[in-house]
């Protein structure tokens, strides 16, 4: 954490006026946050928290049922995703996993996903959906140091499913993925993680 | 309230039985990030208090005809191990005074929680007693907060709740097992501490209306200190991340 | 989330198949072990043990009870189970189910064949018997609940202390000694998959598996056992099982004080 953002409680004050903040709601003419998160530069990030499904985000997905004209996807979240039949050329079996974009999320919040692609034979690792960003890494920097240490590739939906692929040593990729997320909000973590996939990788 | 056995005195030059002042609250240490399959969770000592809470949710709310297409609903199970207590062996399962804590706590929490954004969905709260020594409905208020900020779900406030008795004719805060059962009166009570609203209230025994001003105003300047408890305890877990939790007992 | 289970069966299963778990473990190794003994004080015993992230809470209560009209001079032992709807997404609310039913019964039966606590000591009078509770409270569920939760009864009765009795009533609060056991009683829990069997399986493990095997012991003899799920084992598999569990037995054991 910078000097400049510190983290802030449920109903703590972010702004003396009322603002726009994502994830703070405004109250006689104050701003709070509703979450534990990192306040910074007025933006308010959140440590912890359910995936909210927005249109246009790359998600993992695992196909919960087959259905006569699509598929009904399991996205990490309580609302069920639908994939049309003829938004695809492949055909898909239950327990398939895919990565695709959310094209469409109603006012029930039911989602449709197109542009979906089926997922080589791997491993699902679930994260919360906060961490996605870190684990990623700016411009792929940590999913590719992942991938250079562990030859498994690494495929990390929006929606807090991370999916492992790859003849490579899974086990210390999910390990990885593990350590980024209970540290995603510290300095210094790409480093550690480098030192640690280095220390561990078998000759 | 009121035993049997000869009622001991419970105030006597400034100080009650355990030694404490009137706006003294018990020892009182939290832990949050317990659990590993819960989303969120907390670990609660108060006096010997042992309190334990965790969280899933939201998730897909059953049975469907409870749902809302609007809202979360908010659901809270409070329950008692059949060790926790001093006495006898207790039976599994709730009761109607666990039944009454329940509902309690779930409206207190259905204030707070900011359910318009998850339609469809339940969040579950459930709390479990593992050693009882009186306030627990309070403990269980107190930690069921910080296993919900634990969870990230959108709050408008950490919430605690603290109980106010009199004993002797004095008001005091945080009543331990005997100021419970002897005292004459008992009054617990959950606050927003932003604003000062009240979102659980119960109350018996005796008072007047300046015992009962007097009663809030320590209750207010108690929920202040136990917020920086709570604070600390979800701080603790950004200050020391762990890949696994662990409930450590000492 | 039925379809992560899926998920997890496949991938799972398909690395037990090559004789390969996820966490990197060997086919006969237990998880990290955590006991936690005398945490509580109301109780007369309590601990509180994880396997794993597995964490299952045994508290030992007793009281005054009627003995069983056939066993007139003996003392009351009577286990029960809590999956609580805190340790597991898979659990509900709910009366108690044939799951927990058969995790008391299982750890029950170890302690009672091996009669490790003497319930004949247990007499107050003709009308009046100790009664001793034991109750498990699953607190956290990543598979294997039965190592766990039967570790964590070990450990509160080794742990437990006699309360003293006066006049035919309970003083509670006050106790006269350990409470005597005569041996360590231990379970030892196998998965099986195909022809592969592995100690020790995690919940998503647990997942893909045809059956598990568990087998109670004293350091001399087996004492109890339960086949649980569909699939098979053979005469060889109980054989191996009961070796491996004297052997690891003794090692579960050594993690129990008192």
């Amino acid at each position: 954490m910078n000097k400049e953002s510190r983290i802030v409680m449920p109903g703590e004050l972010v702004a003396d006026k009322p603002e726009r903040i994502s994830y703070a709601y405004t109250e006689n003419g104050k701003t709070y946050s509703t979450v534990v998160g990192l306040f910074s530069d007025g933006k308010l990030v959140p440590l912890e928290g359910p995936y909210e499904p927005l249109p246009d985000d790359f998600v993992v997905g695992i196909v919960s049922e087959v259905r006569f004209s699509g598929y009904n996807v399991d996205l990490n979240c309580p609302y069920k995703g639908f994939l049309s039949s003829r938004e695809i050329r492949e055909r898909f079996e239950m327990g398939d996993a895919l990565f695709a974009r959310i094209v469409k999320v109603d006012e029930v919040k039911n989602m449709d996903v197109g542009d979906a692609k089926k997922l080589p034979e791997g491993r699902l690792v679930r994260v919360s959906s906060v961490k996605i960003p870190r684990i990623i890494g700016k411009k792929n920097s940590m999913v590719d140091m992942i991938r250079a240490n562990t030859g498994c590739e690494v495929i990390a939906g929006r929606n807090g499913y991370v999916w492992v692929t790859g003849k490579g040593d899974s086990n210390l990729a999910e390990k990885a993925i593990r350590m980024i997320e209970s540290q995603a909000h510290t300095h210094g973590l790409t480093d550690r993680v480098a030192a640690y996939l280095k220390s561990q990788k078998k000759a | 309230m009121g035993g049997s056995a000869e009622k001991p005195a419970l105030f006597t030059n400034g100080k009650r039985v355990d030694g404490r002042g009137v706006e003294d609250l018990r020892p009182l240490k939290i832990v949050a990030r317990v659990l590993n399959d819960a989303e969120g969770s907390a670990y609660v000592e108060w006096g010997k208090n042992k309190i334990l809470a965790g969280i899933y949710g939201p998730r897909e709310c059953i049975p469907r005809h409870d749902q809302s297409l609007y809202r979360a609903i908010v659901k809270c199970r409070y329950g008692m191990a059949p060790f926790s207590g001093a006495e006898e062996h207790g039976r599994s399962g709730p009761n109607r005074r666990s039944k009454e804590i329940s509902k309690v706590i779930k409206e207190a929490f259905e204030n707070v929680v900011i359910s318009e954004n998850f339609p469809k969905t339940e969040i579950s709260i459930f709390v479990e007693v593992l050693q009882s020594d009186g306030g627990t409905r309070c403990a269980a208020v107190t930690a069921a907060a910080v296993a919900l900020a634990d969870a990230g779900i959108p709050m408008k406030d950490l919430i605690s709740a603290v109980a106010v008795c009199k004993i002797d004719g004095q008001i005091a805060v945080d009543p331990g097992k005997e100021e419970d059962n002897f005292g004459e009166s008992d009054m617990p009570i959950a606050f927003s501490p932003r604003t000062g609203e009240i979102l659980l209230f119960q109350m018996d025994g005796l008072l007047t209306k300046e015992e009962l001003a007097r009663g809030l105003e320590l209750a207010r300047n108690a929920s202040a200190k136990i917020r920086e408890v709570q604070v600390a305890a979800i701080r603790k877990v950004y200050e020391e991340p762990k890949e696994e939790r662990f409930l450590i007992i000492d | 989330m039925e379809s992560l289970n899926e998920i997890k069966r496949d991938t799972f299963s398909a690395l037990l198949l090559q004789g390969k778990r996820s966490d990197g473990r060997a086919m006969y190794d237990y998880r990290k072990i955590n006991v936690q003994p005398s945490i509580l004080q109301n109780a007369e015993g309590a601990s509180l043990v994880s396997i794993g992230r597995s964490q299952v809470m045994a508290g030992i209560k007793f009281d005054i009870a009627k003995p069983y009209a056939d066993r007139p001079t003996e003392g009351v032992l009577s286990t029960s189970a809590d999956l609580l709807p805190l340790a597991s997404h898979l659990f509900e609310t709910g009366p108690p189910s044939a799951e927990s039913i058969e995790l008391a019964r299982v750890v029950d039966r170890g302690i009672r064949s091996a009669n490790i606590v003497d319930l004949s000591s247990f007499s107050i009078d003709e009308e009046k018997v100790l009664a001793l509770y034991i109750d498990l409270y699953i607190l956290d569920h990543d598979g294997n609940l039965i190592d766990t939760a039967a570790l964590a009864a070990m450990s509160a009765l080794s742990s437990a202390r006699m309360p003293k009795i006066e006049a035919g009533k309970i003083i509670r609060g006050e106790f006269t000694g350990k409470l005597p056991v005569k041996e360590k009683v231990v379970t030892c829990t196998f998965g099986k998959l195909g022809a592969k069997s592995f100690l020790d399986p995690s919940l998503d493990e647990e997942k893909g598996m045809d059956c598990r095997l568990t087998i109670a012991t004293t350091p001399t003899h087996m004492c109890a056992a339960q086949k649980g799920g569909w699939g098979t084992v053979t005469e060889k598999d109980l054989a191996e099982f009961l070796d491996i569990s004297m052997e690891k037995g003794n090692e579960l054991r050594a993690l129990i004080r008192g």
